[in-house]
C-alpha cells in the first residue's frame, strides 16, 4: 500500500483466462487480497509482468474492476472471525444494488471471482444480493432459480417443513 | 431469471471441478454453481423462514441449513451457549450411542436389510453419496434426535424411522414441539434460561427461542406506534414488558438477515419509549420520596430492561445533593475564620463530614430502591467528586493561593488528607464491588489530580525560597555581629567535657527526630504525621503521639517540641565558638522546613499513577534542595572560613598560649563534629522521611536523592580533609613553637653544680614534652567518633609522623649530656606512651626507634666502642634510622668532641660494619 501511495499512478497488467490484458491502477487492484499478497510474494521488481488470472474472464474482471474502483477508498476489511463482522455489515447501498443488477450468471461469476480474488466487500454484496433473491421464494422457485435438483420425496420435504414449523411466518 | 437447465454435477464435487466444468461447458451457456462455502455465506444473510424453505430444495441444502455450527453460532452470539455443558452432554450422549449401537447391532442381526439401509444414509464413503458437511457425530445425533422426535410428534411418519425404534436418544418431552406461540406467556418471559447446550440440537434449541420471541420481534419491527405491538398488549406488567424487551434485545443479535439494522433500530426506539415512560414514573416517585413503592418498582423494571444505567443517571442527576450544592459549605469559610494569611481547615473538615453523613444516609436509600445487582453508589460518588468536591476544593485552593503560598500548600495537603478520610468513611452499598474503598479513593484522587502539578511546583519553590531566606537571614545577622562575634569566639573556647556533653545531648535529639522534628514545623499536621510515623523506625514515638485518624487540629506535641527547643538553646549557647561559621540552628530549621514540605508532598504519592510518580520525584527534589542549600550555602562557606582561620594562624604571633589548644584548630575540629552531626541528622532524616516511607530506594544508586546525598557527604569529607591538612600544619607549628620556646637548654644538659653533682630537679618528662603530648592528644581525641575512622587513622598517622619529624628536628637542636639523657629518655617514653594510645603500628615503630635512639646519650664516654656499635646497629631502629642519621644524633652528645675520634675509629677503622 505504501508503494501505491508514493506512486499513485502505478499500474499493473492482468491477463484473464480468455487472454485479454487489462491495465489497472495498482491501488485499485490491491483491493484484491490475493493480488496484493501475490505482489508481496513476488516482489516489486517483477511487477511489470502481467498477472495471470486463470479463473476469471474478461467481462467479469471488468465488472470486478468497476466495483473496486468505486470502493477504492473503503477501509480494508477487518481481519479475524467473520461472525462479528457479518453482524456489522450493513445493508447493500444504492450503488451496489445497481451494480448488482446483472443476469444471474454474471452475478454468480462475480461472486466466484470475488471469492477467488479475495475481495471481501464484493463477496458480501454478492451474497447479500443472492440472499435477497431467495427471500420469500417457495422451495420450487428456489430450485428453479438456482437450478437445484430435488432429491426429496414429497414426504421428506414435508417432514422438514414440519420440523421447522416454529420458523414459519405468522 | 435464467431458464437454461443443466444437470448439475453432484454437489460433492470440489469447487475446482465446478469451475473447470463450468469453463468447459461455457459455450453451452450453462449457469454457474456456487461452491458450498459460498452458499453457506449466503444462508447467513437469509431470514430464518427462507432458510428452511431453502433447506427443502435438496438434501445437500438441507444438510447445509441444518449444520449444527450455524445454530451454535447464533446461540453463542446471544450468549446462551455453554461449551462446558455441551461437552458434558456430548459425553453422556456418546455413552448412550455406544449402547444404541450395541442394540442396533443386535437389531441388524435380526433384520440385516433394514439396518443396511439405515446405515447407508450416513456412511462415510457410501455409494449413495450423502454429502457430509457436518461433524459425523453431530450429524448422527441430529438424525437420531429427529427420528425420536418424529416418532413422538407424528406417529404416522413411521416410514422415516430407520430402525431406531428402540433407541431413546433424549428424554422424551423435554423439547416442546409445535408452534411456539402456544407457549405459556410466562414461560416465554424466561425463555433464555431454558436453553440447553446440546451438540446436534442447537437448531432445535434456537427454534425454541425463535418460536417464542420472533413473533414479538417482527411484530415490534413492523409496528408504527408504541401501543401497537402485541408485546405491550399481551404483557401488562412493566416488569414483564421490561423482561421481554431485554430478551428481544438479545434475540436481535442473532438476526443477520438483510434489514436487521432497521429492525434493531425499531426495537431500540420502542425500548427508548418504554424506558422514558418508566423514568417518568420513577421521577414522580422520587419527588414524593416514595422509596419503597414506585421508586423501587421502576428501578427494578429498568434494571431488568438494560442494567438501569439511565435510572441511575436520573437518580443521581435529580439528587438533592446535586441540586443544592451550596448548602454544604462555603469554601471561603476556610479563610474567613482564620487569622489573615493563614488558613483554617476546620470548615473544610465540616464540609467533608457533612458530605459523608449525607452520603451514608443516601447509601441506605440506594439499598432500598435499587436491586443489589447494580452499583449505584459508585457513579453517584463519581458525580459528587466531579460536581461537588472538585468545585469546592478548586475554590478553596484558589482563594488560599491568593492569600499566601504557605496557606495554599497547607490547604492542598490538608484538604487532600481530609478527602481521603472522607473516602474511607463512606459505607459501601449492597451493590458495591469489593474494591469500593479503592474506587472511592481513586475518585478523590481524580479530583485532586489537576491541582497536584501546581502544588508540587509551589511546594518546591516555597521550600527553596524559605530555606534560602533562612540562610540569608543568618548570614546577614552574622555580618552585623561579625566583630563582636569574632572576639567572643576567640575568647570562649570550649572545654572538652562541655563539648562531649552537648554532643551526647545533640545526638539524643537527632536520634529521636520522629517525635521531635515534625512538631517544630506545624502542629496542624501532627495527626497526619502520626499516620506517616505509624510504621516508622522509632517505637518510642508511639507513646507521645495521639491516636491516628484523629483529624489534624490537635495542638500536638507540646512537650517534645519544648524539649527540643531547650536543647537547641543549650547547644547554641555552647556552640558560641563556631556560631560565626555555621549554625546548627539554621541546619535544624532547614531540616524542619524540608520535613514539613516533604510530608505534605508525600501524601500525594498515594495518588499513584503519573501524579504519584511526580510527587515522589518532587519529594526527592525537596531533599536534594535541602542538601544543596545546607551544603553549598551553609556548611561549605563555614568550613572555608574555618580553614582560612587555620591557615592564618601563626603561633608565634599569638600572645596568649595559656589555653590548652590551638584556638582555630579547636574551632575547626568542633566544626568537624558539628558537620558530622548535621550529616547524621541528614542521614536520619533521609532514612526516616524518604526511605522508610518508600519515597526513594536506598539501594538505587541512580536515584537523584541518593546521588545528592553522596555528593553532600563527599563535600563534607573534602572540607574536613582540607581543613585537617591545614590543621596538622597548624598543630605542628604549635608543637615546634612550644619546643622552641619552653625547652630550656638545661633540660637535657643539666648544669653541673658547684659541688660537682648534676642538678636535677626531678626525673620525669620535661614540661615541654608534657605540653606537646597534651596539645597533640587533646586535638586528636577531639576527632574521635566524629569523623570516619579511616580519616581519623590517616589524620593520626600524619600527626604522628609530623610529630616524629618535629621531635627529631628538635632533638638535633639540643645538646644532651649523659645525665640529661635520663630526662630525654623520660620524654621519649612520654611520647611513646602517647603514640601507643593511637594504636597505630607503624607510628609505634617510629617512636620506639626514637626511644632506642635516645639511649645513645646514656652511654658513658668511656664506652665509645659501644656507641659506635649502637650507631651501626640498624636493626635496633627497625630500619627507620640509617647509621648516618644515628651518627648525626650522636653528634648532639654534650661530650661528642671528646669521644668523636674513638667512635669514628671504631666505626670506620676497626669494625667496618657499615660500608
Amino acid at each position: 500500500m505504501s508503494a501505491a501511495t508514493e506512486q499513485p499512478k502505478q499500474t499493473l497488467t492482468v491477463t484473464t483466462n480468455d487472454n485479454v490484458d487489462i491495465v489497472v491502477e495498482r491501488e485499485i487492484l490491491e483491493r484484491s487480497v490475493l493480488i496484493k499478497n501475490m505482489i508481496g510474494d513476488v516482489g516489486e521488481e517483477q511487477i511489470d509482468t502481467a498477472i495471470p488470472l486463470p479463473n476469471v474472464n474478461e467481462p467479469v474482471m471488468k465488472k470486478v474492476i468497476e466495483w473496486c474502483e468505486h470502493h477504492r477508498k473503503d477501509p480494508p476489511a477487518p481481519e479475524g472471525d467473520d461472525s462479528d463482522s457479518r453482524k456489522k455489515s450493513t445493508d447493500i447501498d444504492e450503488w451496489d444494488q445497481k451494480f448488482m443488477q446483472v443476469d444471474q450468471e454474471m452475478l454468480f461469476e462475480i461472486i466466484l471471482a470475488a471469492n477467488y480474488l479475495d475481495i471481501k466487500g464484493l463477496l458480501d454484496v454478492g451474497c447479500k444480493t443472492v440472499a435477497n433473491m431467495i427471500k420469500g421464494k417457495s422451495p420450487d422457485e428456489i430450485r428453479k432459480t438456482f437450478n437445484i435438483q430435488n432429491d426429496f420425496t414429497p414426504e421428506e420435504e414435508d417432514q422438514i417443513r414440519r420440523e421447522n414449523e416454529w420458523a414459519e411466518d405468522r | 431469471m435464467s431458464h437454461v437447465k443443466r444437470v448439475i454435477p453432484s454437489g460433492n464435487d470440489s469447487r475446482q471441478n465446478v469451475i473447470s466444468s463450468l469453463r468447459t461447458t461455457q459455450l453451452l451457456n450453462s449457469k454457474a454453481v456456487l461452491p458450498a462455502e459460498l452458499i453457506a455465506t449466503i444462508l447467513d444473510y437469509l431470514p430464518i423462514p427462507d432458510m428452511f424453505r431453502f433447506a427443502r430444495t435438496s438434501k445437500r441444502m438441507q444438510e447445509m441449513v441444518y449444520d449444527d455450527t450455524r445454530w451454535i453460532q447464533r446461540l453463542k452470539i446471544m450468549g446462551c451457549w455453554n461449551d462446558a455443558e455441551a461437552r458434558q452432554r456430548f459425553e453422556e450422549a456418546m455413552k448412550r450411542k455406544l449402547q444404541a449401537q450395541r442394540q442396533a447391532d443386535a437389531a441388524r442381526k435380526a433384520d440385516p436389510a433394514l439396518n443396511g439401509n439405515a446405515h447407508g444414509g450416513r456412511g462415510a464413503g457410501d455409494n449413495e453419496g450423502t454429502l457430509s458437511v457436518t461433524l459425523f457425530d453431530a450429524g448422527l445425533e441430529e438424525e437420531m434426535q429427529r427420528a425420536s422426535l418424529d416418532r413422538m410428534v407424528r406417529p404416522r411418519a413411521s416410514t422415516l424411522d430407520r430402525g431406531f425404534d428402540d433407541v431413546t436418544m433424549s428424554p422424551a418431552g423435554l423439547f416442546r414441539p409445535g408452534p411456539a406461540n402456544k407457549l405459556d406467556p410466562n414461560a416465554t418471559l424466561e425463555i433464555f434460561s431454558k436453553v440447553r447446550s446440546i451438540r446436534g440440537m442447537a437448531r432445535q434449541e434456537y427454534g425454541k427461542i425463535y418460536g417464542a420471541l420472533a413473533p414479538f420481534y417482527f411484530d415490534l419491527a413492523r409496528s408504527r406506534s408504541h401501543t401497537d405491538p402485541i408485546l405491550f398488549r399481551m404483557y401488562r406488567d412493566p416488569e414483564q414488558q421490561a423482561q421481554m424487551l431485554a430478551q428481544l434485545k438479545i434475540f436481535a443479535k442473532s438476526d443477520f438477515a438483510i434489514g436487521w439494522s432497521q429492525r434493531e433500530e425499531r426495537l431500540e426506539t420502542m425500548t427508548g419509549v418504554f424506558e422514558n415512560a418508566v423514568l417518568r414514573e420513577f421521577e414522580q416517585g422520587y419527588e414524593t420520596r416514595d422509596y419503597d413503592g414506585r421508586m423501587k418498582r421502576y428501578a427494578h423494571v429498568l434494571v431488568t430492561l438494560n442494567g438501569g444505567a439511565a435510572i441511575v443517571d436520573t437518580f443521581i442527576h435529580n439528587h438533592p445533593l446535586m441540586l443544592d450544592k451550596d448548602q454544604l459549605g462555603d469554601p471561603s469559610d476556610c479563610l474567613r475564620n482564620a487569622p489573615s494569611g493563614q488558613i483554617s481547615l476546620q470548615p473544610s473538615h465540616e464540609f467533608f463530614k457533612d458530605l459523608a453523613t449525607k452520603l451514608n444516609d443516601e447509601v441506605s436509600v440506594i439499598d432500598r430502591v435499587f436491586p443489589p445487582s447494580v452499583d449505584v453508589l459508585l457513579p453517584f460518588l463519581d458525580r459528587i467528586g466531579d460536581d461537588i468536591i472538585s468545585d469546592y476544593i478548586t475554590a478553596v485552593f484558589d482563594e488560599a493561593h491568593d492569600v499566601s503560598i504557605e496557606a495554599y500548600l497547607k490547604a492542598v495537603s490538608g484538604v487532600f488528607e481530609q478527602a481521603l478520610q472522607f473516602a474511607i468513611t463512606i459505607r459501601p452499598s449492597k451493590g458495591s464491588e469489593q474494591n469500593f474503598q479503592e474506587e472511592a479513593k481513586r475518585i478523590i484522587a481524580r479530583c485532586f489530580e489537576p491541582h497536584v502539578d501546581l502544588y508540587l511546583q509551589e511546594e518546591l519553590d516555597f521550600f527553596k525560597g524559605k530555606s534560602a531566606a533562612e540562610v540569608e537571614v543568618w548570614e546577614k545577622r552574622l555580618s552585623d555581629e561579625e566583630q563582636s562575634a569574632e572576639s567572643f569566639f576567640m575568647s570562649n573556647i570550649n572545654r572538652q567535657a562541655v563539648k562531649r556533653d552537648f554532643l551526647t545531648s545533640f545526638k539524643k535529639v537527632v536520634m529521636m527526630p520522629v517525635n521531635v522534628l515534625p512538631t517544630m514545623g506545624s502542629s496542624r499536621s501532627t495527626a497526619i504525621t502520626n499516620v506517616v510515623n505509624g510504621d516508622s523506625l522509632n517505637p518510642t514515638s508511639r507513646s507521645s503521639t495521639p491516636v491516628p485518624g484523629q483529624l489534624p487540629v490537635s495542638p500536638g506535641l507540646e512537650a517534645p517540641s519544648t524539649e527540643l527547643a531547650a536543647k537547641a538553646a543549650i547547644m547554641n549557647s555552647r556552640l558560641e565558638g563556631i556560631r560565626s561559621l555555621f549554625s546548627i540552628e539554621v541546619a535544624l530549621n532547614l531540616i524542619h522546613t524540608a520535613k514539613t514540605s516533604l510530608e505534605r508532598a508525600a501524601r500525594f504519592v498515594r495518588l499513584g499513577g503519573q501524579s504519584g510518580e511526580e510527587s515522589r520525584e518532587q519529594c526527592e527534589n525537596i531533599f536534594i534542595n535541602l542538601l544543596q542549600i545546607l551544603g553549598n550555602r551553609h556548611i561549605k562557606p563555614g568550613f572555608n572560613k574555618a580553614v582560612h582561620h587555620l591557615s592564618e594562624y601563626k603561633p608565634r604571633e599569638v600572645a596568649d598560649h595559656s589555653n590548652q589548644g590551638v584556638a582555630p584548630l579547636v574551632a575547626f575540629l568542633e566544626l568537624v563534629n558539628v558537620g558530622d552531626l548535621i550529616q547524621q541528622m541528614v542521614d536520619v532524616f533521609y532514612l526516616q522521611e524518604l526511605v522508610a516511607v518508600h519515597l526513594t530506594d536506598r539501594d538505587d544508586f541512580l536515584s537523584p536523592a541518593c546521588k545528592e546525598k553522596k555528593r553532600f557527604e563527599q563535600m563534607l569529607d573534602e572540607r574536613v580533609a582540607a581543613g585537617l591538612n591545614r590543621g596538622i600544619d597548624v598543630l605542628m607549628d604549635e608543637v615546634e613553637y612550644i619546643c622552641g620556646t619552653t625547652q630550656s637548654p638545661g633540660d637535657f644538659n643539666p648544669p653541673v653544680g658547684p659541688d660537682g653533682v648534676v642538678q636535677m630537679s626531678d626525673i620525669g618528662p620535661t614540661e615541654t614534652a608534657q605540653k606537646v603530648v597534651d596539645i597533640v592528644s587533646s586535638h586528636t581525641s577531639m576527632l574521635v567518633g566524629s569523623t570516619d575512622k579511616n580519616v581519623l587513622d590517616v589524620f593520626n598517622q600524619e600527626v604522628g609522623l609530623r610529630l616524629f619529624t618535629a621531635l627529631c628536628k628538635h632533638l638535633k637542636r639540643q645538646r644532651v649530656s649523659v645525665d640529661g639523657a635520663i630526662r630525654l629518655i623520660s620524654d621519649m617514653n612520654a611520647y611513646n606512651a602517647y603514640i601507643a594510645t593511637l594504636r597505630n603500628k607503624s607510628l609505634t615503630q617510629y617512636f620506639s626507634a626514637l626511644r632506642e635512639l635516645s639511649q645513645i646519650y646514656l652511654i658513658a664516654p668511656d664506652h665509645a666502642k659501644e656507641i659506635a656499635t649502637i650507631i651501626a646497629d640498624s636493626d635496633r631502629y627497625h630500619g627507620i634510622f640509617r647509621a648516618e642519621e644515628v651518627y648525626e644524633f650522636a653528634e648532639r652528645r654534650a661530650d661528642w668532641f671528646s669521644i668523636k675520634a674513638q667512635v669514628e675509629r671504631q666505626m670506620y677503622g676497626v669494625g667496618c660494619i657499615v660500608m
